[in-house]
């Protein structure tokens, strides 16, 4: 639905005169008179208010009861008294009652001084209790999870852990047992509290009731700093809050930018920074000598990383999705104007079944800023289709925004994909396809909507939808589309997309800032700003089977080891072998650069970086340094453009903002910005005038490359398809509150193929195609469409990409 | 006397839908559904009468609250009678299920309701399956269901028992219930009839007002007015308990002397004692004294008398019982059903609970009743819903009506204990039985 218009009203509060969204409620009118109305309960994020606190009442005329501000509504010419006597013994009596149960151990409370009940009882209580009664005891504290600790004694029943997991992550596990003074939150059976999300009721938790294991008593509120920053973990790119200690990272919190995550973050977001302290962590450069890697010092490292200039035209480069903008441009020129190699990519080659990359025309024409749709636009469009991705892995904070649109502002949500998503539930309709089929569904989608007839029931069934459903139609592309992302330029002109407020595309890339790396030239057929370059370099898979072939023989690796994050990890560990130099940055060995990289250099985390990345939607976001860079890591920027010095290019990069400076006048629709304009909050280019320099106008809308289409499952075979879950990441392996959740091979498939194939769900089975092999746990799942079958990537051990055929045969252990 | 309701409520088999409509049972059905919606919404808004469940508001008016258009609508008959003290509706329901079947699809008639609730208290089984075959036999003979009896009203009725919790009887917790959700209270506004059921526009009475529909209907609104005072128009079922000889359902006029009702109905405290105390609508109004038997029994006169007419159940405490037990019993009741959701009636019925128990065990000082007297106050008018006030209201009576006795008590109960110091009776006990799976290290 489209964002609703309110008018401004005028209301008196404690006699001023206060001007307000009508609608808008007493609590946060207050706010712009700069009038305190003390809370526990409300939290607008979580809905609809509850009033369970009472906290909040204030007394409004003609009105006898006094009123709960968080749930009254603001009325034109409404007249409020918020520090009348009665209001104040309402308040006292409140903060008494409150107290009658919680315990007064502030002093070896996690929670004390940052403290929400402790700054309420100082403001708004009498300052003493009448109650000498026993309190309430609970066994304490409990791992809730092993990410959260609970408190049961400190808890005052406010509602919001509860309310986040029933209303906003829709979990349903948090509940209250119990009633009347006996209340206690917790889970049906007492299981624990895992989800993705769950992290997020640490931080709302108004007293120490729900702490973070991680966090637990390693600071006080008068030991830290906050570093404000960007979570580089995943495209959703949230806005955080480092807190730090010693310079170092002891927790993250949510820094709220409706724009981008609503406030919320997903617990890899959330406790992942424990990777940035840990022993794993590479923090010397590294260098192979006598088959092994020794720390050596910078000067011998950069002296090996020089020997790039020895493969000159014959370098491949791959960049990771977490490399800022600038560490994207400064690695394009080094390989183009410093190694004369065009074969940089910063995108995954496609699985089985795959359309190809997207060519330099196509990302143009997607990345034109009439067809862009904004984050906060999913929440209130008519309908939102979700092609060919999953937000929950892809980018999880999406989502929560996805079902907030379904639950409060009646969005459709439309799903089509191979695999069952997490939103299945929320869904008016879904669709499935086989596994590699993304571009030939978008293709008939297009089709449909162009008015073809013989495109099948469900298909023609979403197109009505999507015509049909309201004009505001969002639609998120995952990456798994390919060139196959051609037929959304068709479905968005079918639907009159281009130019309309509230509709748009967003494509979810496979890399955190997939991309800004795309925009800054990190990519074989176009330069920063998707120009078009003279000679097009070759592509991730090509680069790849290059390297193989001896065609290629140095590799420059920035954060990331293709054998972990490419397909057909056979492939990639011949390239590796066969190549004479493969220079790396990274911040974890992983399996890949341990085996065969020549030179490692550490690299950044997100908390120590300076730089920008830009968001799905195309807002520019700043990181910033919260921390300083520990043991001899040096910036990224400074190590690359020392390489390219020693390979002859002087890139005039001797400051961080040199980068950033050359990325603007490189990039015409990021002409003219400043760091300073980017700021905290990040600019969304598509809306800058500078926007218009890149237009799809010139891309024909015809030609929609389809693939070859994926053989059908025969003899008992299954169509393989993968997917990356949230937790596949080295970030999670090595963060020790995460390792619990690091996720085991498991192939699911649909209860008719199990039956078939007598597999039970948890029984060991073996997946194999072409002589590749890897073993899994059944995971039988209603969803998965018969045929079909799915393995995770991007894990450390059996991953999916050790099969390289779209059909795989399935037999139990 | 006029009795509308009780009117020959013992013959046998009235139960079943023969003996009803023997004696003209859904004549009124018939009636109401050759007039006009209107026309059946102005009866009842003539009639005057005012909700029996406890809160006393019009019916009428609740039923024109609700918004006109082809929404989902709802009517919820509200059949938990939690409130201690009180069993009309079970009578009434188990004696006379059609009464409440017809007035059930009289009001959702007027207030072009087409899904109907009735949602009992799981404690009433017999009466459960009385209506359940009550409905059934009402199904059968057209009197709900598709097109009822030609006037194109469609109107389902479903039978749903709760599972034991005063606060179901709450009507919006009521409603979270039936949900299927924990029974907890929301918020108003949006009040039911805007916001009820499932978000739908909903309709919620009492057993005993949707029964009386069907009187109104045959008398006609106006006529049913005379009965009563111009502002507690009827007949009211009066449930009397305690310290009586006969306790049991009354049908009495609205506005007759208390004393009628005590005495002449229910023959007053056994063996010649007097009264001490009462109850005039359930435990959750301020107690009365002797004093008061003299007032009639209206809303408006038990409002001015600074109590509630409520759910129209007395409760009579002789001059044998002891204020503190009462009190100390009803604060448990209250303490035991408070939903928890909100923090004045989850905390001050828990602490109000813990203050009494330390009088008995003679922890206490006079001072604590004047602790236990603000704790009242703070609980009135504060919470979510009425529970809070529901134990605030009697027990701030008897703190302030009865504060001498309390202090003997107080006294009597130190002397007992021998004035041991607070600090050395009060035990801290871990209660561990809500102990999770995962230890922390």
């Amino acid at each position: 639905m489209p964002r609703p218009e309110r008018k401004t009203i005028q209301l008196t509060i404690d006699g001023r005169e206060v001007q307000a969204a009508e609608g808008a409620m007493l609590v946060d009118a207050a706010k712009q008179g700069d009038i305190e109305i003390p809370y526990f309960c409300y939290e607008p994020k979580l809905g609809q208010p509850v009033g369970a606190c009472r906290m909040c009442l204030v007394e409004v005329e003609g009105i006898p009861k006094l009123q709960t501000s968080c749930s009254t509504p603001v009325k034109d010419g409404m007249v409020v008294h918020t520090q009348t006597d009665r209001v104040r013994a309402a308040q006292n009596a409140i903060v008494e009652f409150l107290l009658v149960n919680h315990p007064l151990d502030c002093p070896v409370c996690d929670k004390g001084g940052e403290c929400p009940l402790q700054d309420i009882s100082f403001g708004w209580g009498l300052g003493r209790s009448r109650m000498i009664e026993p309190k309430r005891h609970f066994q304490k504290p409990l791992a809730l999870s092993p990410l959260v600790a609970i408190d049961r004694e400190r808890c005052i029943l406010c509602y919001r852990c509860v309310r986040f997991s029933q209303e906003i992550a829709e979990d349903y596990q948090l509940i209250f047992a119990e009633r009347g003074a006996d209340t206690f939150v917790g889970t049906h059976d007492g299981h624990p509290y895992v989800a993705p999300f769950s992290g997020n009721i640490i931080e709302l938790c108004p007293v120490g009731a729900l702490t973070s294991q991680p966090y637990r008593f390693r600071a006080r509120p008068w030991d830290i700093e906050d570093g404000a920053g960007i979570c580089t973990l995943c495209p959703s790119q949230c806005n955080v809050t480092f807190t730090v200690r010693d310079e170092r990272v002891l927790r993250v919190l949510a820094r709220d930018h409706e724009g981008v995550d609503d406030g919320w973050l997903c617990d890899k977001g959330r406790f992942a920074y424990q990777a940035i302290h840990v022993d794993e962590r590479i923090t010397r450069p590294l260098v192979r000598d006598g088959g092994e890697l020794r720390e050596v010092s910078w000067e011998r490292a950069i002296d090996a990383a020089a020997g790039l200039a020895r493969h000159q035209g014959r370098v491949g480069t791959l960049v990771g999705g977490q490399a800022s903008n600038e560490e994207g441009f400064l690695l394009g020129r080094l390989a183009r104007e410093g190694l004369a190699s065009a074969d940089i990519d910063s995108r995954a080659g496609g699985a089985h079944g795959w359309a190809g990359p997207v060519s330099a025309d196509l990302a143009r024409a997607l990345a034109a800023p009439e067809l862009q749709a904004s984050v906060p636009d999913i929440e209130f469009a008519h309908t939102v289709l979700l092609l060919g991705c999953d937000p929950r892995d892809d980018a999880p904070i999406l989502d929560l925004r996805i079902r907030k649109g379904v639950r409060r502002h009646g969005v459709k949500l439309a799903i089509a994909s191979a695999r069952p998503t997490a939103l299945e539930a929320n869904a008016t309709l879904s669709v499935r396809y086989a596994p590699g089929d993304d571009g030939r569904f978008a293709a008939a989608l297009a089709r449909a909507l162009d008015g073809a007839d013989d495109v099948g029931e469900e298909i023609a069934a979403l197109a009505s939808l999507l015509r049909d459903g309201g004009e505001d139609v969002v639609i998120l592309y995952g990456e798994r589309l390919g060139a196959g992302a051609a037929a959304l330029l068709r479905i968005a002109d079918g639907l009159g997309i281009a130019g309309r407020d509230g509709a748009g595309l967003i494509g979810l890339p496979g890399g955190a800032n997939g991309r800004g790396l795309r925009e800054a030239g990190a990519v074989p057929d176009a330069g920063p700003g998707y120009t078009t370059l003279a000679t097009a370099g070759r592509s991730t898979a090509q680069i790849g089977a290059a390297a193989a072939a001896g065609e290629i023989t140095a590799l420059h690796l920035f954060g990331t080891d293709p054998v972990r994050d490419q397909p057909d990890r056979a492939l990639w560990e011949r390239a590796l072998h066969s190549v004479a130099l493969v220079v790396a940055h990274a911040a974890v060995l992983t399996e890949g650069l341990a085996e065969h990289a020549t030179v490692i250099f550490p690299a950044e985390s997100h908390a120590e970086k300076e730089g920008t990345v830009v968001h799905p939607d195309g807002r520019l976001q700043r990181l910033r340094i919260a921390i300083a860079h520990p043991g001899e890591v040096r910036p990224s920027w400074a190590v690359l453009a020392e390489i390219a010095r020693r390979c002859g290019l002087d890139t005039g990069v001797t400051r961080a903002h040199d980068a950033f400076a050359q990325l603007v006048a490189a990039v015409p629709a990021y002409a003219g910005l400043t760091l300073e304009e980017i700021g905290g909050r990040g600019v969304r280019w598509p809306e800058r005038a500078q926007a218009a320099s890149i237009s799809g106008g010139d891309v024909t809308l015809v030609g929609v490359p389809a693939g070859e289409p994926a053989p059908s499952a025969q003899n008992g075979s299954l169509r393989l398809g993968t997917y990356r879950p949230i937790w596949a990441a080295p970030e999670c392996e090595v963060s020790p509150a995460l390792k619990f959740l690091i996720p085991q091979q498991q192939l699911e498939l649909s209860p008719e193929d199990a039956q078939r194939l007598g597999i039970a769900h948890g029984s060991e089975v073996i997946v194999s195609s072409n002589g590749h092999r890897l073993t899994a746990t059944a995971a039988v799942r209603t969803g998965v469409p018969a045929g079909s079958a799915f393995l995770a990537d991007g894990l450390a051990a059996e991953s999916a990409n050790a099969l390289t055929e779209s059909l795989v045969e399935v037999v139990k252990v | 006397m006029k009795k509308l309701l009780f009117d020959r409520i013992d013959e046998p088999g009235l139960n079943t839908l023969d003996v009803y409509e023997r004696r003209g049972g859904y004549q009124s059905l018939r009636t109401a559904l050759g007039m006009s919606r209107e026309d059946v919404l102005s009866q009842l808004m003539d009639s005057g009468i005012r909700g029996r469940g406890g809160a006393g508001f019009q019916m009428g008016r609740k039923v024109s609250f609700l918004p006109q258009g082809d929404m989902a609508k709802y009517l919820v008959c509200n059949a938990d009678e939690s409130e201690p003290g009180t069993f009309k509706d079970r009578e009434l329901m188990q004696k006379s299920p059609h009464m409440l079947v017809e007035g059930i699809v009289i009001a959702a008639y007027a207030g072009g309701i087409s899904r109907s609730f009735i949602y009992i208290r799981g404690e009433y089984q017999l009466q459960a399956d009385i209506l359940e075959a009550a409905i059934a036999e009402a199904a059968d003979a057209g009197y709900i269901g598709e097109d009822i009896l030609g006037s194109g009203l469609s109107m389902s009725l479903v039978l749903h028992r709760g599972a034991g919790a005063y606060i179901c009887g709450e009507e919006t917790g009521l409603l979270d219930s039936l949900e299927g959700k924990r029974g907890n209270p929301r918020l108003k506004p949006p009040f039911p009839a805007i916001e009820g059921l499932y978000a739908g526009p909903t309709l919620i009475n009492n057993v005993e007002t949707l029964a009386t529909v069907p009187h109104i209907i045959r008398m006609g609104g106006a006529e049913y007015a005379k009965i009563g005072t111009e502002t507690s128009t009827g007949t009211k079922l009066v449930s009397i308990s305690g310290d009586v000889k006969r306790p049991g359902n009354y049908e009495i006029e609205l506005g007759i002397p208390s004393r009628e009702i005590v005495y002449g109905l229910a023959g007053g405290p056994p063996s010649g004692r007097d009264v001490k105390f009462w109850f005039p609508g359930g435990s959750s109004s301020p107690v009365l004294t002797k004093d008061d038997l003299d007032l009639p029994y209206d809303f408006d006169s038990l409002a001015k008398a600074g109590s509630m007419l409520g759910s129209g159940a007395i409760i009579i405490a002789d001059e044998s019982r002891r204020v503190l037990d009462t009190a100390l019993k009803l604060a448990k009741f209250y303490a035991h059903e408070s939903c928890g959701k909100c923090v004045p009636c989850r905390e001050g019925t828990n602490w109000t609970h813990k203050m009494l128990q330390r009088i008995t065990t003679g922890e206490a000082t006079p001072m604590d009743l004047d602790i236990m007297a603000s704790v009242q106050t703070q609980i009135i008018g504060n919470c979510l819903c009425v529970l809070g006030d529901a134990m605030a209201m009697p027990i701030g009576s008897m703190v302030v009506k009865f504060r001498a006795e309390l202090e003997s008590e107080i006294e009597a109960a130190r002397a007992r204990s021998g004035g041991a110091d607070v600090e050395d009776v009060v035990a801290l006990g871990v209660a561990d039985e809500h102990a999770g799976p995962l230890p922390v290290h």
